[in-house]
C-alpha cells in the first residue's frame, strides 16, 4: 500500500518537476552561502602545515655561529645536484662553509639534504613565496639562507596575506618586518 | 509642427531603446558571473572596480581592441553578415513592445511604446525568427566543424521550439481577443493570465529558454562539447554582437513572459509605479534565466526535439482546445 502510494507520489512529483525544483532550491541556497575563495594576494593566504617542505634555511647554534660544518654530504646526496658548498677554516679552527649556494630553480624539495646533514644545519622551512622572473635570482647564497624563515610551529590555517589585515584576521606578531612576521599571525 | 514633435519623439524613443539594449548586457554579464560564482561558492569578478563592477567595461574594451579575425576558408560575406543578422532582430522586436501606458512629462502625455501595432505578437514572432538565421549563417560561414555542428543543432532546435511557442500564446490571444500587446496587458488588469494559462506559460517559457539558447537548451553553443558552437571562429566585436544578441533575447523573452502571462505593468497588493512593477517582474525572469543556467545540465538535441514535439506541442494544442471550450 505504502509502496503504491510512494510510486504515485513519485509520479506526481515527476509531473510537477519536483526534482528540478529541488535542484533550483539547492543552487539558490548555495548562492547565499559563504564563498570558499581565499583572496590570496589581497587579504588572506594559506599557512602551510609544519611538515611542509618550502624554502631551505641554515640554522645557527646557541652562540649564533652557523651550524654547518661544510661536509658537503648534502651536496652529495642531492638528486638534482643543486647545492654547492665551498669550505674554509675559520679563526677558531672550525670547518665552515665559505660558499653555500642552493639553486632553487633546480631543487625538487625532497628534503634529502635535511636527512643527510650530520650537524642538523640545513632544513626545509615554511616559506613558499619566492617566485622570480629570472632563474639567476633563484640561486640563494649562505647569508640569505641564514635569514630565511624556519620550520612552522603550527600551520594548516588561513593567515593574512599582507600586514594591512582586514577585520577578522588577528595579527599577533612581535616583529612586523622581515621574513618572519607572518609566522605569528593567526586568524580569529 | 506637430508632425515634427511626433517624429522627434519617435526618434528619441528609438534612440533611448537602442541605448538601453546596447548598455544592458554590461550589467547583465556582471550579474551572471557574480551569480554563477556565488552559486558555486566562488566570488566571481573581484578585481576591476568595486566587487568587479567595471569588469564588463574591461571586457568590452578587450573585445574592441582584439583582432577581428576571419578564417581563410570562410565565406567572407556570410561571415560578416551573420553577427548583424543575429543582432538586429532582437532590437527591431522591441519596437512593438509596450513598457507601460503613458507618462506625462511637462504636461504632454508620452506613451511608453514606440508603436501600438494591432498584430504586435505576430510581428514579434516573425522578426525574432530571423535571428536564428544569424546563428545558422555564422556557423555555416565559418567553415569549421564545431561551428557547423552548432548550426545544425540550431536548425533542428528551431523547428522544435518555434511551433509550440507560437501555439502557446494562442490561449492568451483568445483571452484578450486581440494580438496587440497593449490590449493583452489591459485584459489582465483584474487577473493575470498565469491563473488561466499555467500550461501556456510553461510551454512558452521552456520554448523561450530554447529561443534564447540558454542552458538547458544552449545546444548551439555547448561549450562542453562544441568548443563555442556557432561562434567558435568569431572574435572581437563580431563575437560581442552575438553576446549582445543573446542578452537582448533573454531580455525579450522575459519581457514577453511578463506581458503575456504576468500582467505586464499591473501590480498586485503593493502600489508601485507601473514601470517599476514591470521592471521588477522582468528582472525576476532574467534572474530565473541565469539561475537555470547554473542549475541544470544541457539536454541532448534529440532530447530537445523529443521535448518539443512529444511534450510541448501536444500540451500547447490541448491548451488551445481547453481554452477554447472554457472561455469562448
Amino acid at each position: 500500500m505504502s509502496r503504491a502510494r510512494d510510486t504515485i507520489g513519485t509520479w506526481i512529483g515527476w509531473a510537477f518537476f519536483a526534482d528540478l525544483a529541488n535542484g533550483l532550491a539547492l543552487t539558490f541556497g548555495y548562492m547565499f552561502s559563504k564563498p570558499v575563495t581565499m583572496q590570496y594576494p589581497d587579504q588572506e593566504k594559506w599557512l602551510p602545515y609544519p611538515r611542509y617542505r618550502g624554502h631551505h634555511f641554515l640554522k645557527r647554534d646557541e652562540e649564533g655561529e652557523i651550524k654547518c660544518v661544510a661536509c658537503e654530504l648534502c651536496a652529495r646526496i642531492c638528486p638534482c645536484d643543486c647545492i654547492e658548498v665551498v669550505p674554509y677554516e675559520d679563526e677558531k679552527g672550525n670547518r665552515r662553509p665559505a660558499k653555500f649556494e642552493i639553486d632553487t630553480a633546480r631543487c625538487l624539495f625532497c628534503g634529502l639534504c635535511e636527512d643527510a646533514c650530520p650537524a642538523d644545519a640545513i632544513a626545509l622551512g615554511q616559506q613558499y613565496e619566492f617566485s622570480s622572473f629570472s632563474s639567476a635570482d633563484l640561486v640563494i647564497g649562505r647569508d640569505d639562507l641564514l635569514a630565511k624563515p624556519g620550520k612552522a610551529a603550527t600551520g594548516g590555517g588561513v593567515v593574512a596575506a599582507r600586514l594591512n589585515t582586514k577585520k577578522d584576521v588577528l595579527v599577533e606578531t612581535k616583529e612586523t618586518q622581515g621574513y618572519n612576521w607572518w609566522r605569528n599571525i593567526r586568524r580569529t | 509642427m506637430e508632425l515634427i514633435v511626433a517624429l522627434g519623439l519617435i526618434v528619441f524613443k528609438v534612440a533611448f531603446l537602442i541605448a538601453i539594449l546596447l548598455l544592458l548586457p554590461l550589467p547583465l554579464t556582471w550579474l551572471e558571473r557574480k551569480i554563477a560564482g556565488h552559486m558555486q561558492q566562488r566570488m566571481g569578478p573581484m578585481r576591476v572596480g568595486w566587487h568587479g563592477l567595471l569588469q564588463p567595461v574591461a571586457d568590452g574594451i578587450k573585445l574592441l581592441t582584439k583582432e577581428d579575425h576571419i578564417p581563410a576558408e570562410a565565406d567572407r560575406f556570410l561571415f560578416k553578415l551573420a553577427p548583424i543578422l543575429a543582432l538586429a532582430p532582437p532590437f527591431v522586436v522591441f519596437v512593438a513592445i509596450p513598457f507601460g501606458e503613458s507618462v506625462s512629462v511637462l504636461g504632454t502625455e508620452i506613451t511608453l511604446y514606440v508603436s501600438n501595432m494591432n498584430v504586435a505578437l505576430l510581428f514579434v514572432f516573425a522578426v525574432i525568427g530571423i535571428e536564428v538565421y544569424g546563428v545558422i549563417f555564422g556557423g555555416w560561414a565559418a567553415n569549421s566543424k564545431y561551428a557547423v555542428l552548432g548550426s545544425l543543432r540550431t536548425c533542428a532546435q528551431m523547428i522544435s521550439y518555434e511551433i509550440p511557442m507560437g501555439f502557446a500564446v494562442i490561449g492568451v490571444v483568445m483571452l484578450a481577443q486581440s494580438m496587440s500587446l497593449l490590449e493583452i496587458v489591459r485584459a489582465q488588469a483584474d487577473l493575470w493570465n498565469i491563473v488561466y494559462q499555467p500550461v501556456g506559460f510553461f510551454v512558452f517559457f521552456v520554448a523561450g529558454l530554447a529561443e534564447a539558447q540558454r542552458i538547458p537548451f544552449d545546444l548551439a553553443e555547448a561549450e562542453g562539447d562544441l568548443g563555442a558552437g556557432f561562434h567558435t571562429e568569431y572574435s572581437g566585436i563580431r563575437f560581442a554582437f552575438f553576446m549582445i544578441s543573446e542578452y537582448a533575447i533573454v531580455l525579450l523573452v522575459s519581457v514577453l513572459v511578463v506581458i503575456l502571462f504576468f500582467g505586464g505593468w499591473n501590480g498586485v497588493l503593493i502600489p508601485l509605479p507601473p514601470l517599476l512593477w514591470f521592471a521588477l517582474k522582468v528582472a525576476f525572469f532574467v534572474y530565473v534565466f541565469i539561475w537555470f543556467r547554473f542549475t541544470f545540465p544541457r539536454y541532448r538535441y534529440d532530447q530537445l526535439m523529443a521535448i518539443g514535439w512529444k511534450v510541448l506541442l501536444p500540451l500547447s494544442m490541448a491548451n488551445i482546445i481547453i481554452t477554447g471550450i472554457a472561455f469562448v
